[in-house]
């Protein structure tokens, strides 16, 4: 339903600016693998996965929280993408399907353990080793200025401050970020309206700036 | 105090992004250059976003691409000769796991319930032994009453009560 739609909005982009697939094919290099990958040539297909692979490994792993079923979704994304060549056609980037296909999995995938979510150790059963580093660095933080922070304990607090997102505006967060797209981009990926996509752009920043404001540093001094 | 209201805010990340447009990014910019306030509010928008760039973007395994064409392999195969790939035959073989798992369940059931409670097997039996002592069922009251049946056949003794008259 959601791919349905973003393609039909794909689809009257494509003819308002009156460009054909044949054009939209010359034009995008992944495009033209894909039409191979449909004429179910699998020299092409591996070409798209070397390709994107990275890409969508990085992305599903800021989604997801974790490398292993970032990797096991980005497969599982590909293989989808295989599946469905018959029925592709050149209707936008061929990085927005792909990422359209991979919001559906890493949503169903977030969803999923929302219903079945895991017990999270308490803070305060560290035991005799006492607290963990990012319990520590808290702690601590009124102490640390950001600089002298390790980049290991830096990316530990971001990620925790990107879990503190909603699936929807972390998902439109790391496109953003990650994958560089606008929010017409987004809009398509998410099957939302481009002003949807800047509403909750702008709440998820918002949020994200209040989760790290005591490591963000105004002319040297944290902010308040 | 900043002058920023809430519509204003939301286009701060847009402004950022440069998604905003032109007319609306300038009456923002006409904003920002009086209040130091929205200033910092953008500056604190503008570090945070930056920050994310400290998240690491894992490498793919080594074997990734390999990995992929293999279970593409193995699925176009399955295809080719009808067989399921490893996953559905798995999600598949599960599926009837349970069936049988509920089935053997409700059978065991069943012949517990017999062995607990044996008479509900012979309700059939106990009913036509029933019917059949129906009249003392009927005047199982008045039986009751009675201590035995030698004081119900002393009563019939036409003696005790002497002849009816005719």
């Amino acid at each position: 339903m959601g791919m349905e739609a973003a393609l039909v909005r794909g689809s009257m982009h494509v003819a308002l600016l009156g460009e054909t697939s044949t054009q939209m094919a010359l034009r995008d290099p992944d495009i033209r693998l894909m039409l191979r990958v449909r004429d179910d040539d699998n020299v092409a297909f591996a070409e798209l996965v070397e390709l994107y692979n990275h890409r969508l490994i990085t992305v599903m792993h800021h989604l997801v929280g974790n490398a292993e079923e970032a990797e096991d979704l980005a497969q599982e994304a590909f293989l989808r993408v295989y599946r469905s060549r018959k029925r592709y056609h050149p209707r936008a980037k061929f990085s927005t399907w792909l990422f359209t296909i991979a919001n559906n999995l890493a949503l169903n995938t977030l969803r999923s353990r929302k219903r079945k979510p895991s017990v999270p150790l308490n803070l305060r059963d560290s035991g005799p080793l006492g607290p963990r580093p990012a319990e520590q660095l808290v702690q601590d933080r009124g102490k640390q200025p950001m600089q002298k922070m390790q980049q290991q304990e830096l990316a530990a607090l971001v990620r925790e401050a990107l879990e503190t997102l909603n699936e929807r505006q972390r998902v439109a967060v790391v496109l953003n970020k990650f994958e560089d797209m606008n929010y017409a981009e987004i809009a398509e990926v998410m099957d939302l309206s481009t002003k949807a996509v800047k509403s909750l752009l702008s709440r998820a920043r918002d949020n994200l700036r209040l989760a790290l404001k005591e490591y963000i540093y105004m002319d040297g001094e944290p902010l308040r | 105090m900043s002058t920023l209201n809430d519509q204003d805010r939301e286009n701060l990340v847009a402004y950022l992004d440069g998604e905003l447009g032109e007319e609306a990014a300038q009456a923002l910019e006409a904003k920002l250059n009086v209040d130091p306030t929205a200033r910092a509010e953008v500056e604190a928008l503008r570090q945070t976003w930056g920050m994310l760039d400290y998240l690491p973007r894992p490498a793919p395994s080594t074997t990734f691409t390999t990995r992929t064409m293999d279970r593409l392999s193995v699925e176009r195969l399955s295809v080719r000769t009808g067989k399921m790939p490893v996953a559905a035959r798995t999600r598949w073989l599960s599926y009837v796991g349970w069936a049988a798992a509920v089935l053997v369940a409700a059978a065991g059931g069943f012949g517990l319930a017999n062995l607990i409670w044996p008479a509900a097997k012979n309700h059939v039996e106990r009913d036509e032994i029933l019917v059949k002592h129906l009249g003392v069922v009927e005047k199982l009251g008045q039986y009751q009453n009675v201590d035995d049946i030698a004081f119900l056949q002393a009563l019939a003794d036409p003696d005790l009560f002497g002849e009816e008259e005719s």
